[in-house]
């Protein structure tokens, strides 16, 4: 068992055609069992650097290992029965029932030919639950919110039984309460399953209370790793998002409320720490 | 008064003869004087003009009038069916004779607006070659000699159709084409020549000139020759599919080859082309 | 499992009624006698070497053109996508008018040269759709077979326009489709040319139900995408061709028959291929059988037969999917 599942070793990567790169010089470790979460505004290279990591992409420079092979080596079934994916944006052209979608999910163990037996249905039966979709089991995916179909890809991506999950913006579509569900979801699988979690999101409060470690990008670089008392400070998010916040301390972590223009005029606490009256 | 009684002669008989040629003529516009400059837009006129003896007046012909071999010597205007009115109106053409067709259609209105004298005619079966030399006759003023063609033709194919032929009947299919199948049926002008040649065409009953069927229903008929159009190998290449072996005919390899163009188009040669056929059939037969 | 029942059922009573019926009007007791090898020769060889490798030719036909189309839609993600927007059909249609025009000599000029602007075609529209090394672009696929099967057409046009009128009815009437080239030898050679194809795409059945949900995420459920995507617009182009070079064009089966499927059974394709293949069999059987009988003796080109049959079914399915 591998103690570091994914690892950037000053790994750059620049699209074909394009001017400049997409990730510069990323060093980063994602070890066993954390919840790893990856920040930072469009266009800061989060995707890429995913694909990075699952091999989608081979680094123009640099190394990029997943666990222990560098990631393109892997062969994609067996990288996919250890690594889960829920990507952005996903629009099937065919219709499809909600149990068949998740059914996808253990293509990674049956392969092309072997037939699907009662502990592949099983599997897909508790993904579901755990997702909270069960109630979803027979409708057609067409006729989901994009709430609703996100949850069912993330029972897909548990229905492949992975050591790692990864979840790139998953839960930009997900109202208030199945996107924290979606975060306690993968919190849970972590601390009592031992998975390991990368969050992709740009809701940095959401990710500074969840993530073990966090990994902040801006222009296709890490500016900061580590915990998010740390990696995540006003200075940083003021200086990636490009937008003055004012910082409250709540319950043992940092939150950011991003100043509104009339608030100006009113000096804010830049880089000092207001409590809660 | 000798000047006003002239005038109104020449006038009387210009009207007459304008009645003559409007009864004559019904389709198109037709100029009152004869045409000088005729362009044709099909091989059959091209050969009727000249057989008439109007071949001088012919300025301007398609790429496919072969015959007579005069014709060759005089300018193309391109395709009949789909004619170029550029190339035609260069020909300055007092008239310009279509066969009748859809697709010229469009080119016969341009002419028409351009004040161009046409004329079209239907050229499918023998009676039209009759029908066809007597109206070019007129529209080109050799109608006597026309008219006693005409008539002499006329004569020889009801004499030729009154002979009944000896012997036991043969049967034939006129095969156009191999894939997809294509035959001549009972309105074509070859089943025509082929009557005349005292033969049966076994898809006489179809009411068409010509028509897709299948190698089955050739089959089924039976015909004792095949009877080949435009082919110029000695054994067509398809002869030897095993799907045509199912065919009598084919399978013996009983063919009849109809090259000359005297076969493709009804012409004042019909009957030398009947004669020629009736050897041919004679030949394939034994 | 009723279904597949009721599915083979159809395929069988499909078949028979096509031996059975035909434009040379032989008895139904006449047939079956034939079929064994009793009775008038000339029945028998109608029965025999006619009757019985044409309905099966148009049965494998169809069920191949059925088969490509529901790759083809799930390759390029689109439902309306059929065997031939891939430019194949202006390349076999270009080589088979060229042959026409040419007089090219020989029994099996016309298909080979079919067949010969069909792989070329092929090859046109992928070497267009590689990207960046050995990516295969399915949106330029798509638009790089408009565009191909447009010059080709277009090609096609001038030299027919230059063609005298036989050739060109003649030439037009091969483009329609038909199966009168049908004979034992003929349906040997396709049944060999389509056996690889045909199996190597149902082997490919769970890869595309993942394909079908886009790329990425098929990579990231453990598709092999770039090879795969490569294997299925091979395989379907071999297998659209060898139809094109046997039948001519014929349209709508690819397109409807896949649908119609999908909407009375499922989409996973493992049971969407083999239903798809039985189904479009079927329809290209009994479409040829009308073709060769409704207006006895003389034959309706079957690609205009599939089009009258396929527009109304088309239009009920949409209904019924947009309800």
């Amino acid at each position: 068992m591998e103690r570091v599942i994914f690892e950037a070793r000053g790994a750059s990567y620049r699209y074909p055609g394009a001017a400049a790169a997409a990730v510069t010089g990323a060093g980063f470790r994602v070890a066993r069992g954390e919840l790893v979460g990856i920040v930072g505004p469009n266009g800061s290279g989060k995707t890429t650097l995913l694909r990075l990591l699952l091999g989608a992409l081979a680094p123009t420079a640099g190394q990029v290992l997943a666990f222990g092979k560098p990631a393109a080596s892997w062969r994609r079934r067996e990288l996919a029965r250890r690594v889960a994916v829920v990507v952005q944006r996903e629009e099937p052209v065919f219709p499809l029932r909600v149990r068949e979608a998740v059914t996808l999910g253990r293509y990674p163990h049956v392969g092309p030919f072997r037939p699907l037996g009662p502990h592949d249905r099983d599997i897909v039966a508790e993904a579901l639950a755990r997702a909270d979709a069960t109630a979803l089991a027979d409708r057609w995916i067409a006729t989901l919110s994009g709430g609703e179909w996100q949850r069912v890809r993330i029972a897909r991506a548990l229905a492949q039984q992975p050591e790692a999950l990864v979840l790139d913006e998953a839960t930009a579509n997900l109202d208030l309460r199945h996107e924290m569900e979606a975060f306690e979801l993968v919190a849970a699988l972590v601390r009592d399953r031992g998975l390991t979690g990368v969050l992709v999101s740009h809701h940095f409060n959401l990710v500074a209370r969840f993530a073990d470690r966090v990994i902040v990008l801006a222009r296709g670089a890490v500016v900061a790793a580590g915990p998010p008392a740390e990696a995540l400070t006003a200075a940083v998010v003021e200086r990636v998002f490009e937008w003055p916040v004012d910082v409250l301390a709540w319950r043992g972590t940092r939150q950011f409320i991003p100043m509104r223009r009339a608030d100006a005029t009113v000096p804010h606490s830049a880089g000092r720490e207001r409590s809660e009256p | 008064m000798r000047f006003a009684g002239r005038n109104a002669a020449r006038a009387a008989t210009a009207a007459i003869l304008a009645a003559a040629a409007a009864g004559c003529a019904p389709a198109g516009r037709v100029a009152e004087r004869p045409a000088h400059r005729v362009v044709s837009l099909a091989p059959s006129i091209t050969e009727l003009l000249f057989a008439i003896g109007a071949g001088d007046r012919v300025v301007g012909r398609t790429t496919w009038c072969d015959y007579p071999p005069e014709a060759l010597s005089i300018a193309s205007v391109g395709d009949g069916l789909h004619p170029n009115v550029e190339a035609i109106v260069a020909r300055r053409p007092d008239l310009v004779l279509f066969y009748t067709s859809s697709s010229n259609a469009a080119a016969l209105e341009r002419l028409r607006a351009l004040g161009v004298a046409t004329d079209t005619i239907r050229m499918d079966r023998l009676a039209d070659v009759v029908t066809g030399a007597r109206r070019f006759g007129r529209l080109t003023g050799t109608a006597r000699r026309a008219d006693s063609l005409a008539a002499a033709f006329a004569a020889a194919l009801d004499s030729a159709r009154a002979v009944p032929v000896p012997g036991p009947r043969v049967r034939v299919v006129l095969l156009a084409w191999d894939a997809p199948p294509v035959v001549i049926g009972g309105g074509g002008f070859q089943h025509e020549l082929v009557t005349l040649a005292g033969v049966d065409n076994v898809f006489g009953d179809l009411a068409r000139a010509s028509g897709q069927v299948s190698i089955e229903t050739i089959a089924a008929r039976d015909p004792d020759l095949v009877v080949l159009l435009g082919e110029t190998a000695p054994e067509p290449a398809w002869a030897a599919r095993p799907e045509w072996q199912v065919v009598r005919a084919v399978r013996e390899r009983r063919f009849v080859r109809l090259t000359g163009s005297e076969f493709a188009r009804p012409t004042f040669r019909a009957l030398a082309a009947v004669r020629d056929l009736r050897a041919a059939i004679g030949e394939a037969r034994r | 499992m009723r279904r597949w029942t009721a599915l083979g059922a159809l395929a069988i009573a499909v078949l028979a009624t096509a031996i059975v019926v035909g434009p040379a009007g032989l008895a139904p007791g006449d047939v079956l006698r034939g079929l064994v090898g009793r009775g008038d020769p000339t029945t028998i060889a109608i029965v025999r070497d006619l009757r019985v490798p044409r309905a099966v030719l148009a049965f494998l036909v169809g069920g191949s053109l059925a088969v490509t189309g529901a790759v083809l839609q799930a390759l390029v993600r689109n439902p309306l996508a059929d065997p031939y927007l891939l430019g194949l059909s202006g390349g076999a249609g270009l080589g088979a008018v060229l042959a026409i025009a040419l007089g090219l000599g020989g029994a099996w000029a016309v298909p080979a040269a079919a067949a010969v602007g069909a792989l070329a075609a092929i090859a046109l529209v992928y070497r267009l759709a590689v990207v960046a090394g050995a990516v295969l672009d399915t949106r330029v696929l798509l638009l790089g077979g408009v565009v191909v099967g447009a010059f080709a057409a277009a090609l096609m046009g001038a030299v027919l326009a230059l063609s005298p009128a036989e050739d060109l009815r003649s030439a037009l009437l091969w483009l329609l489709g038909g199966f009168d080239t049908a004979s034992w030898r003929t349906l040997g050679i396709f049944a060999a040319y389509a056996a690889a194809p045909l199996v190597l795409l149902y082997r490919a059945s769970r890869p595309l139900d993942l394909l079908s949900l886009g790329e990425e995420p098929a990579r990231f459920l453990g598709a092999d995408v770039e090879p795969l995507k490569r294997l299925l617009y091979v395989a379907a182009s071999l297998l659209t061709a060898a139809a094109v070079a046997v039948a001519g064009i014929i349209g709508f089966v690819g397109l409807v028959i896949p649908h119609a499927i999908r909407l009375l059974w499922g989409h996973t394709h493992r049971t969407l291929l083999p239903a798809a293949f039985v189904l479009g069999g079927a329809l290209l059987c009994a479409a040829d059988a009308v073709a060769r009988t409704a207006f006895a003796p003389l034959t309706l080109p079957v690609g205009v037969v599939t089009a009258v049959l396929g527009v109304p079914v088309f239009a009920i399915l949409v209904r019924r999917w947009s309800a």
